[in-house]
């Protein structure tokens, strides 16, 4: 089946392993994994997944996922009646280079409502997860982690957009939550008057392990509660002349919720729905839309999702927290309101 | 989880109401009942529970679909095993050839037939991480059960896109799945928006065939007072009291409320009935239902509370709680399980053990701790 030619060795090239100075021809009884075992760490550990092959007399092992950055590898090879060979091999340097950074954190205002709901934290580079817990902090005003009982965010709960670059953390909804007992003996995640500091540690590792280029920290004071849902008929429409390419401008009382902003207001107009571009302003209190072709002249309307929500997630004609028990049983809501214009 | 779960009832879907909503724009990838040999799509692979005949369902929430998988596991063992695995993160690890820091397990279940464990984890921590699932048999060895030619069925939670919307990948809106259980031929699918705050329970017959309208359910939560928000449902298990199939559902923050399955066909708007509060500032991650000495219990793992038995001898017979609660504890009355601790997943094996995981490895965030699993008896 085989035949000693020289003293066996082991080498990883290409992502490959393979058994040099031995020629391997016919598989022993019990497969090749019986004389040529590669593991991945150290103590008792399965053997490394993937697949022998025989290439011009080498016997090859391919693992099944790529050779990674920081792996201890040790490849075994027992010739049938010779003398075992061991050698270790250190997967790829890992990277070292931050490309990482916070771009931005919703909301971006100075002020955040008691009864705020999500926090959106956007990165310049796709993050790790599973790190929020140890690297995105709340401070008091003395620079007091809360912590414990005392913590603001719902703890390991991380909720990423596909590209690991936007994390949305929600506050306790238990303390925001009137009448719940949390809410009244510890009070509601962000007090009115208080100061909070936000900090995001550089230390956060991006996808590649590579900690961020800088931390951030961003001061916030708590502010009254939002009780009240947005309303659509207290906005404010801007509308711009036909013939022009100005933003149509939608101004709201309260800042709202910028994700949603993005995707719950469109423009409908005398021949449908008006393709343009988003673009957020004023602490998420200013909605511009920038048409593609110039305005024309007629009647218009933002058709909005009454899914929208401010940043205490109340929502169109619903308030976040409500006695809902008995009286909306049978109502039902339409998906979407409508607001008027006219372009002149 | 994935871009677009239409959810129904908009408007009344605040804190504790749920929407049940089986999206009649959910595109259906199958065929009917028949599985296909072939390459599982699964771009993550989180929540999982198995349906009949060693079917494994699993959720992933960033390809927005749940899977079916044949096992191919269906034999019952000679004799229930006992499995105990040290550091199960650091042994996947090895099996795939990463840094042991490098694996998050997302959840844990047992094949009800063959006893075999079943674990979900992803193979790296950002958004390129190779979803894994990794069966862990009697011996306590580690296999990896192959997505590259197994025989499946999946089904899309993704509305159908509109024209000119991104593509999946680009579309920042995901629905995370929390939970998942079959009842009755349905999987149930709860599940958790990253931009909205409303949520969505679903059920889906199996095998995967049709779409049809959704039933909204809505919840009364007691020591809320007066006042209701829209909470979405954290884990779930089927139950039967008095003969009558239900699902129990654990909240963020924490009641537990008890749903008739048979109230929750397509369209229809159910009101759940909420038996429990087990306090706030907490949140469940597992249960697990089973009968001791001719008592019925339920064991729920929790993130601050530990683990704790709940007794649920005529279970039927506590008034719903319809009535606002100036305390946080409430209803069907539990205890601490003061022998368990750190437990992040509960998974049923028989009427005398559960697998229990432990360890802070998981995704969760804190400082890692190494992940084992264990049968313990149950308590």
């Amino acid at each position: 089946m085989t035949a000693v030619a020289q003293s066996p060795s082991i080498q990883l090239e290409g992502g490959t392993f393979k058994v040099t100075g031995w020629k391997a021809t016919a598989p022993p009884t019990k497969g090749w994994s019986s004389v040529f075992t590669i593991y991945a760490g150290s103590g008792d550990v399965p053997a490394l997944l993937g697949k022998y092959s025989v290439e011009n007399n080498t016997l090859v092992f391919r693992p099944q996922f790529p050779i990674a950055a920081g792996v201890k590898y040790r490849a075994v090879f027992q010739p049938p009646g010779g003398t075992a060979v061991t050698k270790a091999f250190d997967g790829p340097p890992r990277e070292t280079n931050p490309i990482a950074r916070v771009v931005n954190v919703y909301p971006t205002a100075d002020v955040l409502p008691s009864n705020q709901l999500r926090l959106y934290v956007y990165f310049s580079a796709p993050m790790s997860r599973g790190e929020a817990a140890r690297h995105m902090h709340i401070l008091d005003e003395n620079g007091k982690a809360l912590e414990g009982t005392e913590a603001v965010l719902l703890r390991g709960e991380e909720l990423w957009d596909p590209a690991f670059q936007r994390l949305t953390m929600t506050f306790d909804p238990g303390r925001i939550k009137r009448e719940l007992t949390s809410n009244r003996m510890i009070g509601p995640p962000i007090a009115e008057g208080k100061r909070y500091t936000l900090v995001i540690d550089r230390e956060w590792p991006d996808a590649r392990g590579v900690p961020m280029i800088d931390g951030y920290r961003k001061p916030y004071r708590g502010g009254p509660a939002l009780r009240t849902p947005p309303d659509p008929k207290q906005w404010h429409v801007t509308a711009p002349k036909s013939g022009s390419s100005v933003p149509l401008v939608v101004e709201f009382p309260v800042s709202m919720n910028y994700p949603l902003l993005q995707r719950m207001i469109r423009v409908s107009g005398p021949e449908g729905t008006v393709a343009g571009t988003i673009d957020v302003q004023r602490q998420e209190t200013q909605w511009r839309f920038t048409p593609k072709s110039a305005w024309k002249a007629g009647n218009y309307k933002l058709i909005v999702d009454t899914g929208l929500e401010d940043l205490a997630g109340n929502h169109i004609g619903q308030p976040f927290d409500v006695d809902t028990f008995e009286r909306v049983t049978e109502k039902i809501t339409t998906a979407t309101v409508s607001v008027p214009f006219i372009i002149q | 989880m994935r871009r677009t779960w239409t959810t129904i009832g908009i408007g009344i879907a605040m804190c504790l109401s749920i929407v049940l909503a089986l999206s009649a724009t959910a595109t259906l990838q199958s065929g009917a009942a028949q599985l296909t040999a072939g390459k599982v799509q699964l771009t993550s692979a989180g929540p999982m529970t198995f349906g009949p005949a060693g079917i494994l369902f699993v959720g992933d929430s960033l390809g927005g679909a749940v899977v079916a998988i044949d096992t191919e596991d269906s034999k019952a063992p000679a004799s229930a095993a006992k499995i105990n695995v040290e550091g199960i993160d650091a042994k996947i690890a090895a099996l795939v050839g990463i840094a042991a820091d490098q694996i998050v397990v997302n959840d844990v279940t047992v094949n009800p037939v063959s006893k075999n464990v079943y674990v979900s984890a992803a193979r790296g921590r950002g958004p390129d991480a190779a979803p894994l699932i990794v069966k862990v048999d009697g011996t306590g060895k580690l296999s990896l059960v192959s997505l590259d030619n197994a025989r499946h069925a999946s089904v899309s939670l993704v509305d159908a896109p509109a024209a000119g919307a991104p593509n999946a990948r680009q579309n920042p809106r995901t629905q995370t799945i929390t939970g998942m259980a079959f009842v009755n031929g349905n999987l149930m699918v709860a599940g958790l928006s990253n931009e909205e705050w409303s949520s969505a329970l679903r059920s889906i017959p199996y095998p995967f065939k049709t779409a049809s309208q959704g039933a909204t359910v809505q919840i009364w939560h007691s020591s809320h007072g007066q006042y209701e928000t829209a909470s979405p449902i954290r884990t779930f298990v089927p139950y039967t009291i008095s003969g009558q199939q239900y699902v129990l559902a654990a909240y963020t923050c924490t009641p537990l409320v008890k749903i008739p399955v048979s109230q929750l066909t397509p369209g229809a708007k159910v009101k759940g009935q909420e038996i429990a509060d087990l306090g706030a500032g907490n949140q469940p991650l597992d249960m697990v239902p089973y009968t001791k000495d001719g008592h019925n219990y339920i064991l729920i793992a929790n993130s601050a509370f530990g683990v704790l038995k709940l007794k649920a001898d005529n279970i039927e017979t506590y008034p719903a709680i319809v009535e606002p609660q100036r305390t946080d504890v409430a209803g069907v009355p539990f205890d601490k399980v003061t022998t368990l601790s750190n437990v992040q997943h509960l998974a049923a094996i028989d009427g005398s053990n559960v697998l229990v995981l432990t360890g802070s490895g998981g995704g969760r965030g804190a400082a890692a701790v190494p992940i084992n699993i264990a049968t313990v008896a149950l308590p």
